[in-house]
């Protein structure tokens, strides 16, 4: 069973992305901030980990950076409310899996894990 | 005389004053344009926010901000233009778009209401109160002041009580503790304690004794000893959650302040129950955030009590059930009652379809110092029918009423006071599980082999709403028809229509020919959560009635129907009802609540007023009627007019004797010339018209022979109109723009009036008609009424009649359907033009209509 991490500070997108991902058989932890949520990937493995481009403390961009410095194999997804061509191009070049400008598609989403767990 | 005439014109719609003061006719259909523009913008958001918060998004606050910011923006102007359109006419829908954007934002922002009062007498709680009074007091007095249903007299305490409560005894920072402690038993029970031994706030102790000396002052004039029932209201209770049986009831509470005071510790601290506490945390709800408000409500002298589910959730819809037994109701909703059980058909008449009379041996009743006790049935009463048939019926009627009032299936608890007389005291949605909470991805290998009915549509369709459910079709030929539309079945018809409300609750889906996704039924499908694709082409010509169809709207690019009930595809997979368990989405959601719902249905209906709006799209319906109806009068009535623009005559084959004003681009004109030919003719809606008079055969000419008694009461009726034929051009004015025509008729003796406009945008498209008078007497002139009722209704117009006069109307249909309805009433108008002398009896109306439906105008 693959294992995806949402990393979002608004309760509501973690909840929600549980709430979805776990319909489709995966299993789900959801964290509100980047530091405990690079604590728990020293502990346990991720096959993919969502998170939010702008949040308070370690932002998204850090948190790709250190992912794909430590555990290469991890795909990451961006999702951000401010999407702009910049933030995108950023993060492609952080070798970003996906990018997604909030509101997510749920459908969508879905969609691109299963595109990023078939690559493996 | 005078006074006769002015009786006319206001028969006809017309206002003497406000014609002079108001602004030029082109000035005024600019503005209209504008409104138009600008409504639909802010439709659109709406659209957008039901979507992106209907379950299939993920979405944060930064999204529910924006996108409110921009509805907020694009209402604003809508109102702006509105009031410049009708010169402030309707000031007041200011002030109520401001009361609901104070709610929205509170929302929004994520805090509770600050401030009120902390206690509410039932008659002055207003609708934009939920918060404040809590969801069971909100809905009584909901029921009380809109729907003028019986309810016990009584009042409300309010969360700025428990605010107030909480604060004045410093417990927030033990229910905080409890609540980061995972609301460990030990400290929910310090919580309660603590609560009980509380003291009240001296503020809150005088507004008790002050709604409490009011109540007695009622009931002494009543000359009633009275007793009070306190009971939870709190937040969303009876809303989204039931929170059924959670939290605490203290009935027959002397009307002391002390009893009452001591009562409502107890329910608030019922709050901070094991159980409660537990109920709150699985639907999401944070324990250190709940608020109680209480509901005080006088004492029912029951002879009997019980309840009644509008609809019975375990059968077809059809069928409401009643449980009712001696005395209170407690041990009905306790389960401690071998209660009587009527299932009662809803239609016709509320005939009982089974009766189970129960053994109730025992039955709770009121104590005479207070609190209650249960005492032994007599014997002859044991197994005798606690209700009276006519009392039966008085319950079904009540709980239908209410099921029609809130557009939903309801939960009601109610009593029968000494009377007779029912009297509700709770009414809360009932909570049925649909077939449409399902969603799935069909597997290839079940759809492989069915046949797909959605590739032999003309169009693949618009989604409006997702979900999957199987029903039987039922083809909706006329807006009548929905009076007898079968519960659970699938509406597929001509049109979208906000009439389908009424039809909302009880269908599966919805399959429109044509329609938009931001129309207001849309919208209202969205909220109501009903699979709805729009927009098929022709869905009424490919399904058959009654067949039995599967329709899985996963996708928006791919809706699929399938021919049969296709259970594999209703099971599996996870519910999208899911979300609703997740109290910050829920939390989200309930902002559209003040956004989406549509309660102004019908322009002809009470609530028809800036005061009955409650929600945004109620003040965009508002705009949009009353926009055209300010067009409409305007057009019609300003003579004006005709003295400041050429009037061009139009010269046609029969002799209408209609003169056009081009407010621009209705007609090409060669030089000077004062007439025109068909050909002429550039306003797309009028050249329909005239196409339709003028068709072959439906001018009807011969002389129609009027006997002396038509003659003579057409004279009683229109004096000023029979007498002076100068007049006559006034009433034959085509007033007409490239995509607008309002045309007005005098044609003999009656009135004819078609305001349309038609335009590539199907949303702002409406024709609006209205046929009034006649020459003949009162029954025959009724019959042509019947007749072109009849017409209309299969037209697809929504009708409404009065007497001899009867309006029609349609929107959002795309231009080429306009074209073809417009012609089809040009065709109307010239079939009619006489006929009421010759509807001689009513097996005539039939006949007449069968011929203009077929094309055979001679016969």
């Amino acid at each position: 069973m693959s294992r995806i991490m949402v990393i979002d500070d608004e309760k509501i997108v973690g909840d929600m992305s549980r709430m979805s991902l776990e319909q489709e058989g995966y299993e789900v932890e959801t964290f509100l901030n980047a530091e405990p949520a690079l604590a728990r990937l020293k502990e346990e493995q991720f096959d993919i980990v969502i998170t939010d481009y702008k949040m308070k403390g370690m932002d998204g961009m850090e948190v790709l950076r250190t992912i794909k410095t430590m555990y290469p194999e991890i795909k990451v997804i961006m999702i951000t409310a401010f999407a702009n061509l910049d933030t995108a191009i950023e993060a492609l070049r952080g070798d970003v899996h996906d990018f997604f400008p909030k509101p997510v598609k749920i459908k969508e989403l879905k969609a691109s894990i299963k595109r990023a767990l078939q690559k493996e | 005389m005078k006074s006769l005439v002015r009786k006319i014109k206001s028969v006809f719609g017309l206002k003497e004053a406000s014609v002079a003061e108001a602004l030029p006719f082109d000035l005024l259909f600019a503005h209209f344009r504008e409104v138009l523009d600008s409504k639909n913008r802010a439709m659109e958001v709406i659209a957008d926010m039901s979507d992106k918060l209907g379950g299939g998004y993920l979405f944060d606050i930064t999204y529910v901000h924006n996108a409110y910011s921009e509805l907020s923006a694009a209402m604003q102007d809508s109102l702006q233009l509105f009031e410049k359109l009708t010169r402030s006419r309707y000031a007041q829908l200011g002030d109520i778009f401001a009361r609901i954007d104070r709610q929205i934002r509170l929302l929004v922002e994520g805090i509770s209401p600050v401030g009120g009062d902390q206690v509410i007498s039932y008659a002055d709680i207003t609708w934009d109160m939920a918060r404040s009074v809590g969801g069971k007091s909100s809905g009584l007095a909901e029921l009380k002041n809109y729907a003028k249903t019986n309810i016990p007299d009584g009042f409300a305490i309010t969360t700025k009580a428990f605010d107030d409560f909480m604060e004045h005894n410093h417990l927030g920072g033990l229910i905080q503790a409890a609540a980061d402690n995972s609301t460990s038993p030990g400290a929910l029970s310090g919580i309660r304690d603590a609560i009980m031994k509380g003291e009240m706030p001296p503020t809150l102790s005088a507004a008790i004794d002050s709604a409490l000396l009011k109540l007695r002052t009622r009931s002494a004039r009543a000359g009633d000893q009275v007793f009070l029932a306190v009971r939870s209201s709190a937040e969303e209770e009876d809303n989204e959650y039931s929170f059924a049986g959670q939290f605490e009831t203290v009935l027959n509470v002397p009307l002391t302040r002390k009893t009452v005071e001591e009562a409502y510790r107890e329910v608030v601290a019922s709050l901070y129950t094991p159980k409660a506490a537990a109920y709150q945390k699985s639907a999401g709800y944070d324990i250190g955030n709940a608020k109680m408000a209480v509901a005080c409500l006088v004492m029912v002298d029951a002879m009997a009590s019980g309840v009644a589910y509008s609809s019975d959730p375990s059968a077809d819809g059809d069928t409401l059930i009643i449980n009712a037994t001696w005395g209170l109701g407690t041990s009905i909703v306790e389960g401690q009652t071998d209660a009587d059980l009527y299932r009662i058909k809803k239609h016709p008449e509320f005939s009982v379809i089974t009766k189970k009379i129960g053994n109730k041996s025992s039955m709770v009743t009121a104590n005479a110092g207070g609190g209650t006790i249960t005492v032994s049935v007599p014997d002859e009463l044991v197994e005798q029918s606690s209700l009276a048939d006519n009392q039966v019926h008085d319950v079904a009627e009540q709980a239908m009423l209410i099921e029609q009032y809130f557009r939903k299936p309801v939960d009601i608890e109610w009593a029968i006071d000494k009377e007779g007389a029912v009297v509700i005291l709770q009414a809360r949605p009932l909570r049925v599980i649909r077939n449409s909470d399902v969603r799935v991805t069909p597997p290839h290998s079940i759809v492989s082999g069915l046949k797909r009915l959605d590739q032999l549509l003309r169009n693949p369709g618009t989604v409006a709403q997702k979900g999957v459910v199987a029903g039987r079709v039922f083809i909706l030929r006329r807006a009548d028809e929905l009076d007898s539309f079968p519960k659970g079945a699938i509406l597929v018809a001509r049109n979208d229509s906000s009439e389908f409300i009424r039809a909302l609750p009880y269908a599966s889906a919805i399959i429109t020919d044509i329609g938009t996704p931001t129309s207001h039924m849309s919208s209202v499908c969205r909220e109501f959560r009903v699979p709805t694709l729009v927009n098929t082409g022709d869905a009424t010509k490919i399904f058959r009635q009654g067949q039995e169809i599967t329709v899985v709207i996963e996708d928006d690019e791919d809706p699929q129907i399938y021919d049969g009930i296709i259970r594999e595809l209703l099971q599996g997979g996870g519910t999208s009802g899911s979300m609703d368990d997740i109290f910050e989405f829920r939390r989200k959601r309930y902002i559209l609540r003040y956004i989406s719902p549509l309660n102004l249905i019908d322009p002809l209906m009470d609530n028809f007023r800036p005061d009955g709006c409650r929600t945004m799209h109620d003040i965009l319906r508002f705009i949009h009627e009353k926009s055209v109806v300010e067009l409409v009068d305007k057009a019609r009535y300003d003579n004006d007019m005709v003295k400041r623009h050429a009037a061009i005559k139009l010269d046609l084959p029969v002799p209408i004797g209609i003169v056009v004003i081009d407010i621009g681009g209705g007609l090409t004109r060669d030089g000077n010339s004062d007439s025109v030919s068909i050909e002429q003719i550039t306003s797309v809606p009028l050249l329909e018209i005239v196409r339709g008079i003028t068709y072959p055969g439906v001018w009807r000419s011969e002389v129609t022979s009027l006997r002396v008694s038509d003659f003579l009461s057409s004279m009683m009726r229109m004096p000023d109109i029979t007498s002076d034929s100068g007049d006559h051009v006034v009433y034959n004015i085509a007033v007409a723009s490239k995509e607008y025509v309002n045309l007005s008729l005098r044609l003999g003796y009656h009135f004819n009036m078609i305001d349309c406009y038609c335009s590539e945008n199907a949303k702002n498209n409406h024709i609006y008609f209205r046929f009034v008078g006649g020459a003949t007497d009162m029954t025959k002139r009724s019959r042509r009424v019947q007749l072109l009722s009849d017409i209309l209704l299969e037209l697809g117009f929504n009708v409404n009649t009065k007497g001899d006069l009867i309006i029609g109307r349609l929107a959002n249909l795309p231009q080429r359907d306009m074209e073809i309805t417009l012609n089809q009433l040009g065709r109307l108008i010239g079939y009619t033009r006489q006929l009421d002398a010759q509807l001689l009896d009513d097996t005539k109306i039939e006949k007449y209509v069968r011929n203009f439906l077929e094309g055979n105008y001679e016969g």
